[in-house]
């Protein structure tokens, strides 16, 4: 009797003396990693929402670290932008914050603006092509945060299928010359092998919602992303063209276009030749290199989506920015700076971005490297000469795409709401959200 | 209980010490923050009912409560009555039982999200080609359309879930005493009396069981959801768990989400427990 109780008596202190030493242990390596900074050592740690590029980025990383043995550096990657900004905050939430994270619109940017840390100072932001800091500038000359590139899209097409169906894509720039051209493609659809001009992933609402809406949405806002998000409401005045683009794409698409997903659109119909063209951006390209390789080098282009009155220009933006945790202390703040500027203004580091990261640079000195592939190279030619659209939908409200906007439009595909409800609904579902 | 002394206290202090922390206390901060403008962070005031009287008139929390509810209502029928058919497939005499009942149960070790992309591929694809095949019509554009996303959905959990419930089925058809069924096989009852009369009524633990697992995880579907549908066409196939995932993440309205996610989560407790408390009248004792 007395040796049983005595037995579970033992366990359980046993068990809870095994339960304080994991404790314990846990306690002492997180310490010893907090100050492990004895002399000259920094730890950056960096927190970022454009996954595909984390190998890259890490081999950059390593450069870096190879070069300031100092310094090391810890990276994390996060996919898919909602996903990424929810670890964000709970990072902050939880103490455990980053050194340099990326911010993505001016919602995002709002949220963390107490912790972002003035880099007005950073040589990046003095080598800045113009017009690119200009979401990110404060009144008083204060810059909160970095462009990590830029990226455009448009309607990308298939030279090949153009040319044989005697198209020249370069005369494209009305929205009349799109509609003959995409007539012709869609009465030679036989001969030439596809199945249709056009995929539209009605699946994905962002691609109408975000980047088609763009467009004739983006000068209602003076092409400024924090008009946008500042806006009370929005008027579609150009909703007729957007209206009618829709309905072309959807018309002369793959069917059925509301299951039809980005991934089917780019590399089954697009990389296999099924379809002329696809309206998408030059992120795409890995994806077609992948598939085709030789398509992806020759036989790809990109021109702009026809608004009128400014035909010829491409809708371009920057997605992503980086910014600095203010509130670390002053060497990991500088060395942090350093970073940024070395990754983007140093030989190696611009060599990288370029080539490695297939980055369209958003900085002066890259004028005598090759930008790597053809459509990053159109969005560059583009931004280079001014004939742009600015991008103006990462200041929709917080979820408009997602939950209404896209919904919306996907109804009106549908046929289950008329286009005068679709737009009524949109309008009201931004008011309430705003 | 005489002996709650030390060591009683010491055993359960795990337990209570978890549960609490992981279950009760979030739940109840939970609460308190559906009362609040909290944004995941912090918040500055307490709003009291609003967002409740706000939800009221939200027309997608509606509509997806109500998918939801025709989802459960059809699953749950469809999951209970191919469940135990397969139970009582597998229990009677055939030589390949054994390896029936695996191959039954194997979909169930496939983790949702997986199965979701699985069948999308199946229904997209493989239902196409075999429409554009055989003529077909009915085979085309699934997914693309709300019923087929709702019969897709209720095609992807039943085949998912039926061997699980076929599981708690058999356990308690073995469990039915031989000498009933023999001394009914005496009377000259015919198959179809024995399980109406026999079978049925012992049977009623396991739909207690069954029914209440089957309720509570189809109201509460979601990876499910995400991978095969992802609410789509035009959200018409959203479940209440994403309605509530979506309001909080992607529309960053926290304590929003939070309420919305209380009132489910007295949604299906009131459903699982008048289940419970109902099925469990039915059942005879021996």
């Amino acid at each position: 009797m007395f040796s049983k109780s005595y037995f579970y008596k033992g366990i359980v202190l046993l068990s809870a003396t095994g339960l304080l030493a994991a404790c314990g242990s846990d306690d002492g390596s997180s310490g010893s990693g907090g100050d492990g900074g004895s002399g000259e050592q920094i730890e950056l740690d960096i927190m970022q929402g454009k996954v595909e590029f984390n190998e890259q980025f890490n081999e950059l990383a390593q450069m870096y670290m190879d070069e300031n043995p100092n310094v090391s550096i810890n990276i994390t990657s996060v996919g898919g932008g909602t996903d990424y900004f929810t670890q964000l905050t709970t990072r902050f939430s939880s103490g455990d914050e980053p050194d340099i994270f990326s911010v993505a619109g001016p919602e995002q940017m709002e949220k963390m603006s107490e912790y972002m840390a003035d880099l007005s100072d950073t040589d990046a932001a003095d080598k800045a092509l113009e017009g690119m800091l200009d979401q990110v500038s404060q009144d008083d000359g204060t810059v909160d945060a970095l462009p990590y590139n830029i990226e455009g899209y448009g309607f990308i097409y298939n030279k090949n299928i153009f040319e044989e169906a005697g198209i020249d894509a370069e005369e494209i720039m009305t929205y009349e010359d799109l509609e003959s051209a995409v007539q012709t493609l869609s009465d030679q659809a036989d001969e030439l092998g596809i199945e249709a001009p056009f995929a539209f992933p009605g699946a994905e609402g962002w691609v109408p919602g975000d980047h088609l809406a763009n467009v004739y949405l983006s000068h209602e806002f003076d092409e400024n992303v924090n008009n946008a998000y500042n806006a009370e409401t929005l008027e579609f005045e150009n909703g007729d063209q957007f209206k009618r683009m829709l309905d072309l794409q959807v018309e002369y698409s793959v069917e059925p276009v509301l299951s039809l997903d980005y991934s089917q659109q780019v590399e089954e119909y697009f990389s296999l030749g099924q379809v002329a063209m696809i309206q998408q951006g030059n992120w795409v390209y890995p994806t077609l290199e992948q598939m085709d390789p030789e398509l992806a080098e020759n036989g790809v282009g990109m021109i702009p989506i026809p608004l009128e009155g400014h035909e010829g220009e491409l809708p371009v933006g920057i997605p992503n920015f980086w910014a600095v945790n203010g509130n670390k202390d002053d060497a990991v703040v500088q060395e942090a700076k350093d970073f940024l500027d070395w990754m983007y203004l140093s030989e190696e580091g611009k060599e990288f971005v370029i080539n490695e990261f297939n980055f369209i640079p958003a900085y002066e000195g890259y004028e005598d490297l090759e930008i790597g592939d053809p459509l990053s190279q159109v969005v560059y030619e583009y931004s280079q000469s001014g004939d742009t659209i600015g991008w103006i939908f990462n200041g929709y409200p917080s979820g408009y795409t997602n939950n209404e906007f896209g919904p919306n439009i996907q109804a009106y595909i549908a046929g289950e709401m008329t286009w005068d409800e679709m737009i009524d609904e949109s309008i009201s579902a931004w008011e309430s959200l705003q | 209980m005489k002996n709650k002394e030390l060591s009683f206290w010491l055993f359960i202090t795990p337990v209570v010490l978890s549960l609490s922390l992981v279950v009760i206390v979030p739940v109840l901060m939970g609460l308190f923050y559906s009362f609040t403008n909290w944004n995941g962070l912090t918040f500055t005031e307490i709003v009291g009912f609003d967002h409740y009287k706000r939800l009221l008139g939200d027309t997608n929390f509606r509509d997806s409560l109500w998918f939801t509810f025709k989802f459960a209502f059809v699953s749950v029928i469809v999951l209970n009555i191919i469940g135990l058919g397969l139970a009582l497939m597998v229990t009677s005499k055939m030589k390949t039982n054994n390896i029936l009942r695996t191959i039954f149960f194997m979909p169930n070790l496939i983790g949702g999200l997986i199965l979701g992309f699985i069948w999308q591929f199946i229904f997209v694809r493989v239902f196409a080609a075999v429409g554009d095949f055989t003529g077909i019509e009915g085979l085309m554009g699934w997914l693309s359309t709300s019923t087929t996303g709702f019969w897709g959905l209720v095609i992807l959990t039943v085949w998912q879930q039926a061997g699980y419930i076929m599981i708690i089925y058999i356990a308690y058809l073995q469990g039915i005493p031989k000498e009933l069924i023999e001394s009914a096989n005496i009377d000259g009852a015919s198959p179809f009396q024995k399980f109406r009369y026999i079978i049925f009524p012992l049977l009623a633990p396991g739909f207690t069981v069954s029914m209440f697992l089957t309720l509570s995880t189809s109201f509460k579907i979601y990876d499910q959801n995400l991978s095969l549908t992802g609410g789509g066409p035009f959200n018409s196939t959203q479940m209440v768990a994403m309605n509530i995932v979506d309001t909080a993440f992607s529309s960053n309205q926290m304590a929003y989400g939070q309420s919305k996610a209380v009132i489910f989560f007295i949604i299906v407790a009131i459903f699982s427990l008048t289940q419970v408390y109902y099925s469990k009248k039915r059942e005879v004792d021996l």
